[in-house]
């Protein structure tokens, strides 16, 4: 994979410079359209022991070419590597393979048009849903939970290789169908990472053996898909979803081995469990109101419990996540967006021990503000994100400056609090503030 | 007496109706310098200043079908590059690569400096406002119809629009943008008018803050091509493709 990455940066490299070197670029390459950035990230992590925790940069360079109006093929690659692991000891040899370095193929993809009917072939990001800052039914790609959620959206999606079609039944009404062989997984943070997920208590106090989370990443067995079908009518804009996937978080099964004369083995077995879903979009504009809603149903959906006389510690709870929002504008320059979201079990939440999982239904609030000053040169935007049910948190504010047409400085703060083994709680010694600059080209 | 009050009724109401269709004929023509054909792309470049304060400048690539169907890419600077907005009449999406996906968002919003959403993604005054002449008025010697335009609906960028006209050749001389408390938001004049594949455009509308009148955007219209574009252009689920 490394190489096909290194090979597409040598290709788009020499493209773009054999742009720059000449005035008027030949004809067969005024079809080809590049871009990227460069960006530099420092973040400050405020709690003892306050220190670095990131000093990355990161390269991101696409391409696209269109050999017609009907067919095109892009290529995007991602790179960084984060000094923060050469400057400080502080995160342990395991980590530091997994987050010092990265380069990987964000996009390689063909899309071929025909009337009404268009493929898209390749690896690439799907995205489905309405809100924003949540994934609800943003299901078709796993995430990189590496850092939390506080990256862009773009940058978590992990992208996969997928065949996805749309074709216009009529104006206003279409259907796409997704069918993906990558069954690959949500990828967590190692343990001692920034951003490492509060470790879920035992049932027992026996020795515990975790195995590797192995599933295949590529398997025609397991291969995953779904359609959705989207209607826009008079201005609503309406979406019916369906996916079937393997659950992209690993569920930690446990079970009980003998060992005679020792003491039993508790094994941990994480499991990606099939899960189907169904789900529904809706956006509308009573201007000058946006209102967006999404649901998602989860059949088959499985989570950890500590129940002791549960024989795997894992039960069995379709689940209905859903979220109603609305966006306004006050006194025509504060951008204002306010979400409510549930998520809501299909039996009882005791003993159940994920974070995010408060209760039965567990109610989260987002509220996020953006305004601009300076002729929009100069950008605030907080973001306050809570668990209703037990009072966790994030607020993120962020200026973001525009020095000029190509370069960004953004300097922000992300603070959470909350109980232990809540969503925000478990970041609770985690606040940091950061500092960005972007360039883009 | 009562046939006399009813012909008096009729005759009112008829020179009404008249002088609606009249200020509808004059807004819908005006349109017309603000659209080359029913089917093209058009390139727009926005200059926003401040006073004393080095211009900002935004590139677009805007394409127009008939029925209020219109898809702006955003092509300067390279911070904008790669977003794109959806107009399907009243309803407009904006695609954000940091995001992914389209996203629902309202006409009002701004978009650079003075210039909202709408003022780019809709050119339609005639189909989006209620004309009513209200009289004459002269604009560095240029005789104008005046007319006060009001919002058909709550959907659209501005609740009110009063509106100069040129009397000869109706072109767009003049409008002043009104919320929906009555407040003035921004005052716009249309200039540059060129023949632009054979018609005659409105290429320059300068958009003026009312309070902050060193606050402004210039719009200008650049390279038009008249070509008949596909429908799925204009199809949410198609924006990404388009980038």
């Amino acid at each position: 994979m490394r190489r096909v990455v290194a090979a597409a940066i040598l290709l788009l490299g020499a493209a773009a410079s054999a742009c720059a070197d000449e005035g008027e670029p030949p004809e067969w390459l005024k079809a080809l359209r590049l871009r990227g950035r460069l960006a530099e990230e420092f973040a400050y992590r405020l709690h003892d022991p306050g220190d670095v925790s990131k000093l990355k940069t990161l390269g991101w360079l696409e391409g696209k070419y269109a050999f017609s109006d009907a067919v095109a093929v892009r290529a995007a690659v991602r790179g960084w590597y984060d000094a923060v692991f050469d400057a400080t000891d502080r995160y342990p040899a395991n980590v530091e393979r997994d987050q010092k370095t990265d380069i990987s193929l964000r996009e390689a993809l063909l899309t071929v048009g025909r009337g009404d009917f268009d493929v898209r072939l390749g690896r690439q990001q799907i995205v489905w849903g309405e809100a924003i800052s949540v994934f609800i039914t943003d299901i078709v790609n796993p995430k990189d939970f590496r850092e939390f959620v506080l990256p862009d959206f773009s940058e978590l999606r992990i992208p996969i290789w997928a065949l996805d079609f749309t074709y216009r039944l009529t104006e206003g009404v279409s259907f796409e169908g997704v069918w993906t062989p990558d069954t690959m997984h949500n990828r967590l943070p190692k343990q001692g990472a920034e951003f490492q997920f509060a470790r879920l208590p035992y049932r027992f106090r026996n020795p515990v053996v975790h195995l590797p989370d192995d599933a295949d990443e590529f398997s025609l067995a397991r291969s995953e898909g779904g359609f959705r079908l989207s209607l826009l009518r008079r201005g609503w804009d309406v979406s019916l979803i369906y996916y079937d996937e393997a659950d992209k978080s690993p569920v930690f099964f446990q079970r009980r081995v003998a060992q005679p004369p020792r003491p039993d083995v508790i094994v941990i077995d994480p499991q990606h469990p099939r899960v189907h879903v169904v789900g529904a979009t809706l956006g509308k504009s009573f201007e000058p109101v946006v209102v967006r809603a999404e649901a998602a149903y989860t059949i088959g959906k499985r989570y950890e419990t500590t129940d002791p006389l549960d024989l795997d510690g894992v039960v069995r709870r379709d689940t209905l996540d859903w979220l109603v929002g609305v966006d306004y504008t006050f006194f025509e320059r504060l951008d204002t967006a306010l979400q409510l979201s549930q998520k809501v079990l299909m039996g009882s939440a005791t003993n159940l021990t994920r974070p995010g999982v408060a209760a039965r239904v567990t109610t989260s609030l987002a509220l996020r503000l953006t305004t601009g000053f300076f002729d929009n040169t100069l950008n605030p935007t907080v973001l306050f994100v809570t668990g209703v049910n037990r009072g966790d948190f994030r607020l993120s504010p962020r200026i973001d400056y525009l020095l000029t047409g190509a370069v960004t400085l953004s300097v922000g703060a992300d603070l959470f609090e909350g109980p232990h083994l809540t969503l925000y709680g478990q970041f609770d010694r985690n606040d940091r503030v950061t500092f960005t600059t972007t360039w883009r080209f | 007496m009562c046939r006399l009050l009813l012909g008096l009724v009729l005759v009112l109401g008829l020179a009404s109706s008249a002088s609606a269709d009249q200020a509808a004929d004059i807004v819908a023509e005006a349109d017309r310098f603000r659209r080359p054909a029913d089917s093209f792309v058009w390139k727009i470049t926005i200059t926003s200043q401040e006073a004393k304060k080095t211009p900002s400048v935004d590139g677009f690539e805007v394409f127009v079908k008939g029925g209020g169907r219109v898809f702006v890419r955003f092509v300067a600077p390279p911070r904008s590059v790669g977003r794109s907005l959806l107009a399907l009449g009243r309803d407009l999406w904006i695609y954000l690569p940091d995001a992914g996906k389209p996203v629902r968002i309202p006409l009002s919003q701004r978009l650079v400096g003075q210039v909202a959403n709408g003022d780019i993604a809709r050119a339609d005054y005639a189909g989006d406002y209620d004309a009513t002449l209200t009289g004459e008025d002269a604009l560095d010697g240029v005789a104008c119809h005046v007319l006060d335009l009001k919002a058909k609906t709550k959907d659209v960028t501005y609740s009110a629009i009063k509106y100069w006209v040129s009397k000869e050749g109706r072109r767009p001389v003049r409008a002043e943008f009104y919320a929906g408390t009555g407040t003035l938001l921004k005052t716009g004049t249309f200039d540059n008018f060129r023949d632009v594949g054979g018609h005659l455009l409105a290429t320059r509308l300068t958009l003026t803050d009312a309070i902050r009148k060193d606050k402004r955007s210039v719009l200008d219209y650049g390279e038009v091509s008249v070509r008949e574009l596909p429908d799925k252009y204009f199809d949410k689920n198609y924006m990404k493709t388009l980038d």
